[in-house]
């Protein structure tokens, strides 16, 4: 340990948990295998995320009169802002993208059972917040998009039977879209999200540590478990190279596609269809089929479902056996709701 | 932090892998160079954008002060003003005190800024001492806006004045 480190390390004790950390040992056909630099990904977008999101807030104005104005002059007349929202825009798009196929890695390598399960349920909730940070973050700039997403969005909320409208208004901040909206959506997408997200993946991380990767499910993978390499520099070089490549990609759409301003909000036009950001459109064409009294089908049951299953397949799916093709139960299950989502997508493109 | 000694591991658990390990400080400088060039990017253009347009300089412009007829020579009067300007990503109604005085019988007026120029205070005049005074740090100038005691550095600022149709006018 260097001079400087020593000193550092006798005044904060910090040296043996860093050192601990850095020199955790990560088996060979985790290194070896890209699947695994998902998790590492997702956390880099989220701290991209917080960085150009912390930049923005230098300039945005949670204002229903202001709002428009602020977003518009940081794309167009502040030097880089064309790229700091652009990165936050695509980065947000990027976040989704990350969560769900890190997660799918988890589900396809059954890294969600015992004893694993909380790291799973974190994980789900982890989810959840990704899609709210996006529900919340397209409000902002208060144009014509983020208005009428919002107006219909928080309108399914209403659909819940019972609950329904205290919910909506809940959301909303009284019974319309207006500056009380603006204000709880700009506080939760920036206050209440972001710790909310910070705590829970410390909680995930932690228990990743804890107790360490899952075993491997092919017979080549458990050939390499008993090599190990530290996780310093190992692993998160190779995420590191992963997230310039991705920071790569985030910039050049920014400088070729500019993150899009719509017109500014108005609650009289009648020739603006309101669709959502691109995440949520299989959700939007879902909606589709089930008409009038239906509805309460697709805006509490379907998600509940979804969401029960998730947080319950850990319980469920107890065997000893983690390899996909031989579980065909829970392969078809994803692969179904992965079938179900591009082709809405797909629908309602 | 650079850790060459590693540890053992339980040998029930397995063995380091002697092969890779070789790379390891190969692996170490491609992690620092690429950490490096990614967090200076990202501060130098993180910092340019928080700076935006904060050292461009303020734009001038004529604002009306009323008619002189109202305006009474040999006497201090302190006028408010009030335009419209661009602040940032907003239009707003800019406003702000000068103290104008004529010494000609109304041929020209002379306009001072009424911001102390020490940290920036609006100060007030005092027909009975005949000076401003600064109610923040107890300066004192003159009528004519001349430092008589207390810390400001500099005298009031005069700003060009001209009557045009009757109406005093400045530009701030």
């Amino acid at each position: 340990m260097s001079k400087v480190g020593r000193w550092i390390d006798e005044r904060t004790g910090l040296g043996g948990p860093v050192r601990s950390f850095l020199n955790y040992a990560v088996p060979g056909y985790v290194h070896k295998n890209a699947l695994y630099m998902l998790g590492g990904l997702t956390l880099i977008i989220f701290a991209l995320q917080a960085f150009t999101g912390i930049l923005l807030a230098f300039f945005y104005d949670p204002s229903t009169e202001g709002a428009y104005n602020s977003v518009d002059f940081i794309t167009y007349t502040l030097p880089l802002g064309w790229l700091i929202r652009g990165i936050h825009h695509y980065g947000a798009s990027a976040m989704v993208i990350l969560t769900a196929l890190h997660m799918l890695r988890t589900y396809f390598f059954s890294a969600y059972k015992k004893p694993r399960e909380i790291n799973w349920l974190t994980g789900v909730l982890l989810l959840f917040l990704t899609l709210a940070f996006g529900f919340t973050g397209y409000l902002l700039p208060w144009d014509q998009k983020g208005y009428w997403a919002t107006n219909v969005g928080t309108r399914i909320a209403g659909s819940v039977p019972l609950i329904g409208d205290a919910l909506m208004q809940l959301m909303r901040g009284g019974a319309n879209l207006g500056q009380a909206t603006l204000t709880r959506f700009f506080a939760t997408h920036v206050l209440l999200l972001p710790a909310t997200l910070a705590l829970l993946i410390a909680v995930h991380i932690f228990q990743l540590r804890y107790h360490g990767m899952s075993p491997a499910i092919t017979e080549k993978g458990k050939k390499e478990g008993g090599k190990f390499v530290p996780f310093f520099p190992y692993w998160v070089v190779n995420d590191a190279i992963a997230g310039l490549g991705m920071l790569a990609i985030l910039i050049f759409l920014s400088a070729t596609q500019r993150a899009p301003l719509e017109f500014p909000a108005d609650p009289a036009s009648s020739n603006f269809v309101p669709r959502p950001e691109w995440y949520f459109l299989f959700y939007y064409q879902m909606l589709k089929y089930f008409p009038g009294g239906l509805e309460p089908v697709a805006t509490v049951l379907i998600p509940l479902f979804i969401f029960g299953s998730m947080v319950l397949l850990p319980f469920i799916d107890k065997g000893e056996e983690r390899r996909p093709w031989k579980k065909p139960v829970t392969t078809i299950a994803a692969v179904f709701y992965i079938v179900v989502i591009v082709v809405f997508t797909a629908l309602a493109l | 932090m650079s850790q060459s000694e590693l540890a053992p591991l339980d040998p029930a658990k397995g063995v380091w892998d002697e092969h890779e390990l070789t790379r390891r400080k190969f692996l170490e400088i491609t992690f620092w160079s690429v950490t490096s060039v990614v967090t200076v990017g990202l501060l130098g253009a993180g910092s340019r954008f928080i700076a935006g347009n904060s050292f461009e300089p303020s734009t001038t412009s004529w604002v009306t002060l009323g008619p002189v007829a109202e305006l009474t020579a040999g006497e201090v009067h302190r006028v408010n003003y009030s335009f419209k300007a661009k602040d940032a990503w907003r239009m707003v109604e800019q406003k702000g005190a000068l103290y104008t005085f004529s010494d000609d019988a109304g041929a020209t007026y002379t306009v001072l800024d009424g911001t102390c120029t020490h940290l920036g205070c609006i100060v007030q005049w005092q027909g009975g001492d005949n000076n401003y005074q600064c109610p923040c740090h107890q300066a004192v100038f003159t009528r004519e806006g001349k430092v008589v005691s207390g810390p400001p550095p500099r005298p009031l600022r005069k700003l060009d004045a001209k009557i045009q149709d009757g109406i005093l006018m400045a530009q701030i």
